[in-house]
């Protein structure tokens, strides 16, 4: 993720991943306060944690 | 200064387009700006810029077609615009914007606005001896007295010498051209007697008229000419138009010179220059009915039209009509048409773009659809 994300790229991956996190994946950072993992796979696009790439 | 703005662009790693960095060279001149305000000035302009841009996946077409179709709703169904005083027709409005986007190869109204460079542009008599030159001019345009012999069988024009001088005719040219049209003539001075073929008064009426209709000068397919000052220098503007043949002429400015044919601009000077002419032509269509429409949804358009070489029109006979997939043109017109023609061809749908994958029930190739999402390789 070299250059920035427009915002569908980023709905993507934070879908992909919350749908990852819903199923029992390990979140990869702090779970914050909220428990929703929308919420959590936005914080981990944040700090650019996700394990997944845009293929174009 | 120019050369300090690209500098500190560059420094900045912003790419602008050329105009860009003008007009930010012209605002620091304006305002006087110091190297540190300039820096502050291109890091926001930076930022504008960038904030401005699409987005890969945006819907440009949809958004285009809006933009475009919702003005084209308030504008008035039949216009038609009398240009100046000279009264030059000039379709406007809907009808020109359909005109335009139909690509019609003939179209209702053409019209050229012919310009002149430098050492010609306030020189009066020149401009008007070009008209005259580019103009229609009959020998009916150019008669003292006409009147047909039916004791003598014969067709007696005078010339209007004084007619011949105002538009800058040359006799000698005039007389060329009578002689080429007609085998029986006598021409003595400027007093014409011709003879019919055959003598019967049914053929020397014909005659009459055909002398009277003769071409003495002009441009093929141009009409009437107006000659208008505008701004401090003499423009031309014709009914009818003839590019080739007026960028030819001297003392023609070919750089501004222009007509609203769009095919003859494709056929004179390229697909290129017949973008930029429906760009002009629909922003100036759209300008003058009070509707302001964003270019670059024109510049869209323009470039879908243009795009694989030559003019195309939107519909049946061109863009939607020459798309890859088979469901999607089925999709537009003519379904059966379509379909059954691609069963008996065998055609193969990809299905990569918009309308087959919404027929299928598939996520569209469009904004989060475009994406694609892998896991990291580790």
């Amino acid at each position: 993720m070299a250059s920035k994300l427009t915002r569908f790229e980023k709905a993507r991956i934070i879908g992909a991943r919350a749908l990852q996190l819903s199923m029992g994946a390990r979140p990869l950072v702090d779970v914050p306060e909220s428990l929703d993992p929308i919420d959590i796979a936005t914080l981990e696009l944040k700090k650019k944690v996700i394990p997944l790439d845009i293929r174009k | 200064m120019i050369e300090k703005v690209t500098k500190v662009v560059k420094k900045k790693r912003a790419k602008f387009t050329e105009s860009l960095i003008h007009e930010i060279a012209q605002a620091a001149q304006r305002h006087d700006l110091d190297d540190d305000e300039l820096d502050e000035l291109v890091k926001r302009v930076k930022k504008a810029y960038e904030r401005a841009k699409i987005e890969a996946g945006e819907a440009v077409g949809t958004v285009a077609a809006q933009s475009v179709g919702e003005p084209g709703t308030q504008m008035t169904m039949r216009t038609f615009h009398y240009a100046g005083v000279a009264e030059l027709n000039v379709t406007l409005g809907l009808p020109r914007l359909i005109e335009i986007v139909d690509a019609r190869k003939k179209i209702s109204t053409p019209t050229m606005a012919i310009f002149f460079e430098d050492e010609y542009r306030n020189d009066e008599e020149f401009v008007r001896t070009i008209a005259n030159q580019i103009g229609k001019s009959t020998m009916n345009d150019i008669l003292q007295d006409f009147h047909i012999n039916y004791a003598e069988n014969n067709v007696v024009a005078e010339l209007n010498m004084e007619k011949i001088a105002d538009k800058r005719l040359n006799f000698d040219d005039i007389i060329n051209r009578v002689e080429k049209a007609f085998k029986k003539v006598q021409i003595d001075n400027n007093l014409l007697s011709f003879e019919p073929a055959k003598s019967s008064i049914r053929e020397l009426r014909l005659l009459a008229d055909k002398v009277r209709d003769l071409q003495i000068s002009g441009v093929k397919n141009i009409g009437r000419v107006v000659i208008r000052k505008e701004e401090e220098e003499w423009v031309i503007h014709t009914e009818g138009s003839n590019l080739g043949a007026v960028l030819k002429m001297e003392g023609v400015d070919k750089v501004r010179t222009t007509t609203n044919d769009i095919h003859e601009v494709e056929k004179v000077l390229g697909v290129e220059a017949a973008r930029n002419a429906i760009i002009h032509e629909a922003q100036r269509t759209m300008d003058e009915q009070g509707l302001t429409v964003d270019v670059r949804h024109i510049m869209l358009v323009a470039d879908m039209m243009t795009a694989d070489g030559s003019v195309k029109s939107i519909g049946r006979h061109g863009i939607s009509g020459e798309k890859a997939s088979v469901l999607a043109r089925a999709s537009f017109e003519e379904t059966g048409k379509h379909l059954l023609r691609a069963s008996i061809r065998g055609e193969i749908d990809h299905l990569t773009g918009i309308i087959e994958n919404i027929i299928i029930g598939q996520p569209i190739p469009l904004g989060t659809g475009s994406v694609g999402v892998v896991m990291k390789q580790k």
